[in-house]
């Protein structure tokens, strides 16, 4: 009996304290519920007020942050990036919000885009985990591709990420998916930051009487936005060398670059080639020819760079390409631009004494936008704007029209599982509708078209000099990094600005330049298909041919065009802008 | 004052019997030669300072002064690239970071330098001169050769990102060059001064630590200076080994180059504080240089 009554005893003791427990449980729980909840409406209200969403979807988009982040609670994990405005908001604002959020310390890295890579070769080669996630241009979305050890996003998202994937992610909501995705059509690298390349010049010279008529004297048509790049040399040599001075300043029609230096690659590489059209017709990736003029086969293999191989490298067109941009950084451009880097050039419109510039990028939008510099009005709206570059004699409809820097969450399989989870997290707590508007306010770099299409962006839109309508338009998806074609982006890069940087100072002409660097490219993909490196696409190099072969077929590598310099033509900004609306507008 | 005097007046004596000049022009003429070198020190001085006069310029100006027009002297003075700096615990902890493995390079190599170099300096064995050669030779090496294995064998063993692997690595640099230098210093010091000390009863460490030591103080002093400067401007091996924890300040510096331009003004402000370690450091070892440059072999 006691023995019995012992027992009910310790039952009841039992079920007491397991009914206490889980009364207490879910008091802790939801007590932990009402904290999260609590910190993220404080995130809300503190850092995240413009958003597509919500306050109350907003909320709830953090509590699924916290909720999916609970196994990784308390673990350190690091991620990196390159300094932009919008990764050092990544870093100050979002890493803290994060992991205040999720309980995760995480610190979001800032280095150099050069430092990003090296660390980037050195994790995917020697197999070691030194971050837990990068922001790595898409730009290597070749070298991803055919490595095998970066995270194939589509399959993780619908394997050990399914219960780590945002439910609202809305991926379809990207503007800039296409540039991650392998030639099989899964993702590789999810977008976080993009910007591109433009046309930019001085709307308010361009719109002067005087000038006007100055120009149509000398050239026979009307001073506009170039949509050639006759008109582009006509232009720079008429303020240059007709108009020479403005309000007592010396003005110059041009602005480029030539120091040997790698961002001397980056021009060529990026898109001045095939602004030109040495490439194929096809966005992102020319096919079979593209922007770097390789060429590759149906399987998407690397056959060859040089005119020999099929390639496009040191065909007529980049000839073309590369003997304007000598010619015109010599005469047209001010003097001291030959010994400048990107970095020191870039700034320099904004100083006001460039007419304008072929190549020009809109991460320079913010610094050009401020009321101090020399080229915005009193009340701190541009003097310039921005409209698509002029495309070269041998352009074709379909070709992409200039570059686009997607910087993009990528991660490696050498990240234990875990630590790669919880930098996924983050990866898409920078990319949510929660924070995404708020950071395209902070750095203009926007990769959804929801945030494009806000009322926020809407009231920005007459500061920022058409950055807001070339979003809108549906022709911006024509402006593409770096595509699949090239195996090897890091290894492939420096032979770009070694081998340029003679033809930019007149040591070697253009087509000597070119020959080598289509030599060196095809060596070093050969060298790289012996080594066995590659896990898929590897390069297959045809048999070298004479040049006249290819020449004759359809398509890249082009044969020389017989007038190269057709007649320059332009149209009014904003006819220009009208026609570039009634493209249609993108889906919102 | 005399002495001068009576010589200024034998000269004048000279001067009127072979010199056709007048005393009074050459008087004008030695003040001119006395400006003249003036001048010329002067202008020296002011090209040896400029660039760093340069920095500090650009330092204390925002970024649209600097890529504006060109001027002298901050026109809008600002602080902001120094309080960006100070305030950021990303960007100040570099700082301390390379401070620390610097120090902790300097601790290692010259407790293992010391014992080394008294013994190249004092023993004779075989192979002595060619392993004293070979250490030499490590130094010939480009860092850079040295990036991959180093990179694998501080990941295996858990080191990577540290402060000490940054500061083993450099010690394969720093250590022969310490020795090499060390070496010299001691072996200008007379055998005979170890005897008599141990004639006089001090134990072998008493006697290095209180007798041997000062004596080569100035060669320890210009040693570390060395070190110093290898491990506090060295970059390629530093950036490899570490990531976050660890990273040096020439690491966080290259941050400032972006694609959307150069910040100027932060990176003047970061250049700024990195030279003031090195002038610390020179500071407290000045009395040192000269004799540290003949290395010991007077």
């Amino acid at each position: 009996m006691q023995k019995h009554y012992n027992k009910s005893r310790l039952t009841k003791f039992k079920l007491t304290t397991l009914a206490a427990g889980l009364l207490l449980a879910s008091g802790t729980l939801s007590a932990q519920e009402e904290d999260t909840r609590a910190i993220a409406e404080r995130l809300v209200d503190e850092h995240f007020q413009n958003s597509t969403l919500s306050r109350e979807e907003q909320i709830e988009e953090l509590m699924w942050f916290a909720k999916a982040a609970e196994p990784f609670r308390g673990m350190d994990i690091q991620t990196v990036a390159e300094g932009l405005t919008t990764h050092v908001y990544e870093s100050e604002v979002l890493a803290e919000a994060f992991s205040e959020l999720t309980g995760i310390n995480l610190t979001h890295n800032i280095i150099g885009e050069g430092d990003v890579v090296d660390t980037m070769q050195n994790q995917m080669q020697s197999g070691n985990s030194i971050y837990d996630g990068f922001v790595n241009d898409t730009d290597s979305i070749g070298t991803h591709i055919r490595y095998g050890t970066t995270i194939n996003l589509t399959e993780a998202m619908e394997n050990e990420w399914a219960d780590y994937t945002l439910p609202t992610l809305d991926l379809d909501d990207f503007i800039g998916l296409q540039y991650g995705t392998g030639p099989d059509g899964s993702l590789y690298q999810l977008p976080t930051q993009q910007f591109a390349n433009l046309y930019w010049f001085r709307h308010d010279w361009f719109q002067r009487e005087d000038l006007q008529e100055q120009f149509r004297e000398i050239y026979g048509y009307d001073l506009g936005v170039p949509t050639n790049w006759t008109a582009y040399q006509d232009i720079a040599e008429f303020f240059s060398e007709h108009v020479g001075e403005i309000d007592g300043t010396k003005v110059y029609g041009h602005m480029d670059y030539g120091r040997r230096d790698p961002s001397l690659g980056w021009r060529f590489h990026d898109s001045w080639l095939s602004m030109a059209g040495m490439g194929s017709p096809g966005v992102p990736s020319g096919n079979p020819v593209d922007d770097w003029g390789i060429r590759v086969n149906e399987d998407s293999q690397p056959v060859g760079a040089s005119v020999s191989r099929g390639g496009a490298t040191n065909s007529p067109a980049s000839v073309f390409a590369m003997q304007k941009a000598v010619d015109w950084l010599r005469d047209f451009a001010p003097p001291e631009a030959q010994g400048m880097t990107f970095g020191e050039a870039g700034p320099v419109p904004a100083q006001g004494h460039i007419a304008q510039q072929i190549f020009w990028y809109t991460a320079f939008t913010a610094d050009m936008t401020d009321p101090a510099v020399a080229v915005t009005d009193d009340e701190g709206n541009p003097l310039w704007r921005m409209a698509p570059s002029p495309t070269g004699p041998y352009w074709e409809e379909g070709m992409k029209v200039g570059y686009q820097d997607v910087g993009a969450w990528t991660f490696f399989d050498s990240t234990p599982e875990d630590r790669r989870t919880a930098a996924w997290l983050f990866g898409q707590f920078t990319v949510s509708k929660t924070v995404s508007l708020e950071k395209l306010m902070h750095g203009l770099t926007p990769i959804r078209e929801s945030d494009i299409f806000s009322e926020q962006m809407t009231e920005m839109a007459p500061k920022l000099g058409g950055l807001v309508e070339f979003y809108r338009s549906p022709n911006e998806s024509n402006w593409t990094p770096t595509g699949t074609n090239v195996p090897d982006y890091p290894r492939m890069a420096p032979l770009w600005w070694q081998n340029l940087a003679p033809v930019m100072s007149g040591e070697v002409t253009p087509q000597e330049g070119l020959d080598k660097l289509a030599a060196d490219m095809d060596s070093t993909m050969n060298r790289l298909a012996r080594a066995n490196v590659f896990d898929s696409y590897a390069p297959v190099l045809n048999e070298e041919q004479d040049p006249q072969f290819w020449l004759d077929q359809e398509g890249a590598p082009k044969a020389k065009l017989d007038n190269e310099m057709p007649q320059g033509t332009t149209v009014p900004y904003d006819e220009m802008m009208e026609a570039w609306m009634a493209a249609g507008t993108r889906q919102e | 004052m005399s002495y001068q005097l009576e010589n200024t007046q034998r000269g004048e004596k000279y001067n009127t019997i072979f010199s056709k000049v007048s005393p009074a022009k050459r008087r004008n003429r030695t003040a001119r030669a006395h400006w003249r070198s003036r001048l010329l020190l002067g202008l020296y001085l002011a090209l040896m300072i400029l660039p760093i006069y340069w920095l500090i310029n650009m330092s204390l100006q925002t970024n649209s002064e600097i890529l504006g027009s060109m001027t002298l002297w901050p026109q809008n003075l600002t602080f902001d690239n120094y309080i960006g700096i100070f305030t950021d615990s990303s960007w100040y902890m570099g700082y301390v970071n390379s401070m620390l493995y610097v120090a902790m390079n300097m601790l290692i190599t010259i407790s293992v330098a010391l014992p080394a170099a008294y013994a190249f300096s004092r023993y004779t064995f075989i192979g002595d001169k060619h392993l004293f050669f070979w250490l030499l030779t490590n130094l010939m090496a480009p860092p850079a050769v040295f990036l991959l294995p180093y990179f694998q064998l501080y990941y295996s063993v858990g080191l990577f990102d540290t402060h000490i692997a940054v500061a083993l690595a450099h010690c394969l640099f720093n250590i022969p060059l310490a020795i090499w230098i060390l070496e010299g210093f001691m072996s200008s010091v007379p055998k005979e001064i170890d005897e008599t000390a141990y004639i006089d009863g001090y134990s072998f460490p008493r006697f290095f630590v209180k007798i041997f030591i000062p004596m080569i103080r100035s060669g320890i002093g210009v040693t570390l200076f060395f070190l110093f400067m290898f491990s506090w401007v060295e970059l390629l091996l530093a950036r490899t080994l570490t990531a976050t924890d660890a990273q040096p300040i020439g690491m966080i510096m290259t941050r400032t180059s972006t694609a959307s331009g150069i910040d100027w003004g932060t990176l003047a402000a970061a250049g700024v504080l990195t030279i003031i370690p090195g002038i610390l450091v020179v500071y407290f070892v000045r009395n040192h240089i000269a004799k540290g440059f003949a290395l010991g072999r007077t």
